[in-house]
């Protein structure tokens, strides 16, 4: 499968510098060919793994395991409600989990999700100022999410176009911007865009026109998860079924051959991190329009940093990523739930998710060895 | 040990290694089948064979790299039991790989002794004392305090041997090591060896040259897919004899070349320059000219400007200075993409980095490149059904051997991977094709058809540039060979004007007036 990641040592060049040894005869040796079932396997694992030491975190912090697990999973999946609200929280996770899936599969570290969130957030919030009376309502919504689009791909090239001309790291460069777009909104709400009638750093509340329908009365869903459940879907048929895909796989997979069949790599990160940032400023929309109808600061924490997480244990699948997304929004819902019934801070959550990735990841390398039993000829 | 297989009668040496029935495998290959080997004390022994006939693994077995699945090791009759590289040099094994690794900014002493634990101090002054004394022995003249990424390739190669030496190892592998070097440089490293062999070391020199085989083993091992077919002495066998073993059949050695009928000036490059990315092998005003319907061959040793030709021909460096034309129209410049279009094809020397993505599937190798245009993509959306059929077609015309076409191109021998290069690079009948190295690696069956299809494009008028190491390639393909040294062309010939001992001369920057020639001899060609 291309999908894999690159899993093993050309062949010829067999296992030499990748062995490791073992006492006793044992051994581990690199496998030529990973198969997807026997990866998806592991990762799976690594999850299951990983809950049981969130349980043993539970028992450390003297709290009842069962008790714990059971309020854990009442409060992602207990109710109709809950389980709404897990998707709501999943909403913007899975947008920066797709944009960092897209980058990373170019092999281009963009670690700036999270500025490009609230760029996206920040120019849908900007359409709605500039074109208030933009009717009907649907095409109102079309500009607001081009909008989203556009400021996040805008934000993102800052450092595409830096790595394209002067070959910067783009991970710094897009760390450094996450930190830079809080400035830049921490001023617009201070300044020009701060609403006259409050106290606090925020714009006006949005009209009642652009708000995302909710899919049901009295919950919070709303068509912001519809949305990143098509991005997801168009996610996947670019990577898999066009030209563009293809390119971005390859160019991940092995630039220098790319770039010797044709490919310009300039242009392919501009782009790849434009429909990257695009992504990721769609989610800030979804955010916006659905949720808080004002821009604040601080209404999007650590979204972007969990995206990347969740695109590395999804495996950078944008399939995967919707399924991790909704995992991880179902953690952050039912941690809440525990520290209500047992007094285990949320925080823990963090801990479950930094655990998670480090076994999946393990796991994920684990799946291309193989372990090798002394042969029995030498008794 | 019951029934250890004795091949041999005897003669010289006692028998100083053995291996009895080793069979290793790797997913979905049998790599060594029941392999059984006797080494004997001061010999030079040869493991022959194709790609993938299992002699790397074998060395790597001995080499304590892999572990035997099954079967054993005999050092000296007692059983050897290894688990790493460390066990082999602790048991007086010692390797020379392919691609020797080296920490290039430090001095020949110090990557001699680099791994030396045995003790707390280290006495540069003693160390530098007993290396030079082995250089003298060996009359090899080199500094033990020059930097070694200034050594020539051939050099460095001197310093893997010495390091066997130096730590008084006893037996020697060498993986391949003439692939990287001129005829000259062959000839003194097989000068090294022999004077190893009659100080009672034991070498075992792993080859698919049956030249070699001939000039130097005392006995050989001819493997065959995994088996050994035969152990021999060389000198009661035949070339054909040792090719009929490593093939299973009758081998010819030179394709059928009629000769091209050379027509207009298709590619002209005219006094290029273009400083390489590290620092050694740039153009230096290099001029040529290929005509359509030609092949010219470009001999010449690794290094010296092939690679930035090769990227300044394809587009993917732009020259500094001076002009590139296809067929009267510049190309210097342009875009890899743009020089493709106009019908330039490539087959890259490093094939895995260069010329495929292994993680791809063999399909979309096939298609690599034009994955943009149709038919194999419509509105920018990769169509199935294109795709399928030039695989199928591909992979039937080219005789690629894989499970399917949906199977990922990393699981392919060295041989159909080239072949997947070639299926892409010639299936748009290119006007010119830029080919480095297209036979490296290959064996000899699929060497064979890769020097045909070469031939075949000639002779329906495409432009052939052939970067060659491989000298009798060069030899039986080309209307016309040039002779790369130092980022320019040294000289051109034809084929049937010069021979073996000119070109290496060239190859070392020798021109071939007798005053010249006399202070190759003393320097040193290399």
């Amino acid at each position: 499968m291309s999908d894999q990641p690159r899993t093993s040592a050309p062949p010829e060049q067999p296992a030499s510098r990748s062995l490791l040894m073992q006492p006793g005869g044992w051994r581990l040796e690199r496998r030529l060919y990973t198969s997807p079932f026997r990866e998806f396997t592991a990762v799976v694992s690594a999850i299951a793994v990983s809950v049981l030491a969130g349980g043993l975190l539970v028992a450390l912090a003297g709290a009842g395991v069962v008790e714990a697990f059971r309020s854990m999973y009442d409060g992602a999946f207990g109710t109709w409600n809950s389980t709404l609200e897990t998707l709501v929280q999943a909403t913007p996770l899975i947008m920066t989990g797709l944009a960092a899936a897209v980058a990373f599969r170019a092999a281009i570290w963009n670690i700036g999700g999270e500025g490009q969130l609230y760029a996206g957030m920040a120019g849908a919030w900007w359409v709605s100022d500039l074109m208030p009376g933009l009717r009907p309502a649907p095409l109102l919504f079309v500009f607001m999410f081009l909008g989203a689009a556009l400021a996040g791909a805008l934000w993102a090239s800052i450092a595409s176009v830096l790595k394209a001309v002067y070959k910067t790291n783009e991970i710094l460069t897009t760390v450094m911007l996450n930190f830079v777009m809080t400035s830049v909104l921490s001023w617009l709400l201070a300044g020009p865009w701060r609403s006259p009638h409050t106290f606090y750093y925020q714009t006006e509340r949005m009209a009642d026109v652009t708000f995302l329908p909710r899919f049901f009365q009295g919950s919070r869903l709303h068509w912001g998860f519809a949305v990143a459940v098509l991005t997801a879907a168009v996610v996947y048929f670019v990577l898999r079924k066009t030209s563009l895909g293809y390119e971005i796989r390859g160019m991940g997979a092995n630039p220098v051959a790319s770039r010797y069949k044709g490919a310009n790599v300039g242009m392919m990160i501009i782009t790849v991190m434009a429909i990257s940032g695009a992504v990721a400023g769609l989610g800030g929309a979804g955010e916006l329009l659905g949720l808080h109808h004002r821009l604040q600061m601080d209404i999007a924490v650590d979204v972007g940093f969990t995206g990347i997480i969740i695109a590395l244990v999804a495996r950078l699948h944008p399939l995967g990523v919707v399924v991790t997304a909704v995992a991880f929004g179902a953690l952050v819902n039912g941690s809440t739930a525990v520290q209500v019934t047992t007094g285990i801070p949320a925080a823990l959550v963090e801990v479950i998710e930094g655990i998670t990735l480090i076994l999946v990841l393990l796991a994920a390398v684990a799946a291309r060895y193989r372990i090798v039993r002394p042969s029995s000829a030498h008794g | 040990m019951n029934g250890r297989p004795m091949t041999e009668q005897s003669a010289a040496g006692s028998v100083i290694l053995e291996v009895d029935r080793v069979s290793k495998r790797f997913p979905g290959v049998l790599a060594n089948d029941a392999v059984s080997v006797a080494v004997r004390r001061g010999e030079i022994h040869c493991l022959l064979g194709e790609n993938g006939a299992g002699k790397t693994t074998l060395a790597d077995i001995l080499y304590g790299v892999h572990h035997p699945d099954e079967g054993s090791l005999y050092l000296k009759g007692a059983p050897l039991e290894m688990s790493s590289p460390k066990d082999a040099i602790g048991a007086g094994i010692g390797m020379v790989h392919q691609h020797f690794e080296f920490v290039p900014p430090m001095s020949v002493i110090e990557n001699v002794i680099i791994g030396t634990h045995a003790k707390q101090w280290l006495d540069m002054g003693e160390a530098r004392r007993r290396l030079q004394e082995l250089f003298d022995d060996y009359d090899v003249r080199i500094d033990p305090d020059a930097e070694v990424g200034r050594l020539s390739v051939g050099e460095q190669q001197w310093i893997e041997i010495f390091k066997t030496l130096y730590f008084g190892l006893e037996i020697l592998i060498l993986d391949e090591p003439t692939a990287v070097l001129t005829p000259q440089g062959v000839d003194q490293l097989f000068r090294i060896l022999r004077q190893m062999r009659s100080e009672g070391l034991t070498v075992i020199l792993i080859t698919h040259k049956l030249n070699e085989v001939m000039e130097i083993s005392d006995r050989v091992t001819v493997l065959r897919r995994g088996k050994v077919v035969r152990t021999v002495n060389t000198a009661a066998v035949t070339r054909q004899d040792l090719a009929r073993m490593m093939v299973g059949r009758d081998v010819v050695f030179t394709v059928e070349n009629e000769g091209g009928a050379p027509g207009n000036p298709l590619l002209e490059v005219d006094d290029v320059y273009l400083e390489s990315e590290s620092g050694r092998g740039s153009l230096e005003g290099l001029s040529l000219t290929v005509r359509e319907g030609e092949i010219l061959g470009i001999a010449g040793v690794s290094g010296n400007g092939q690679n930035a030709l090769f990227d300044a021909l394809v587009g993917i460096r732009a020259p500094e200075s001076g002009e590139i034309r296809l067929g009267g129209g510049s190309i210097a410049g342009l875009s890899a993409r743009k020089i493709a279009a106009l019908g330039v094809a490539s087959v890259p020397g490093d094939r895995i980095r260069q010329g495929l993505v292994m993680d791809f599937r063999v399909k979309e190798n096939l298609i690599l490149g034009r994955h943009r245009s149709r038919p194999y993509a419509s509105w920018g959306v990769l169509r199935r059904k294109p795709v399928d059929d030039f695989a199928r077609q591909s992979i039937d015309e080219f005789e690629i051997m894989t499970p399917s076409a949906s199977h990922v191109t990393r699981t392919l021998s060295g041989g159909n991977l080239q072949k997947v290069i070639m299926a892409r690079e010639l299936s748009r009948t290119p006007k010119l094709l830029v080919v480095h190295q297209p036979t490296r690696g290959l064996d000899i069956g699929a060497a064979e058809y890769v020097r045909r299809r070469l031939i075949q494009e000639r002779d329906i008028g495409a432009g052939v540039l052939l970067m060659s190491e491989d000298l009798d390639e060069i030899f039986n393909l080309s209307d016309r060979i040039a002779v790369i040294y130092e980022g320019r062309i040294m000289a051109e010939a034809r084929p049937g004007d010069t021979d073996l001992q000119e070109i290496g001369l060239w190859m070392a920057g020798i021109t071939s007036d007798p005053a010249a020639a006399g202070a190759a001899a003393a320097g040193g060609a290399e």
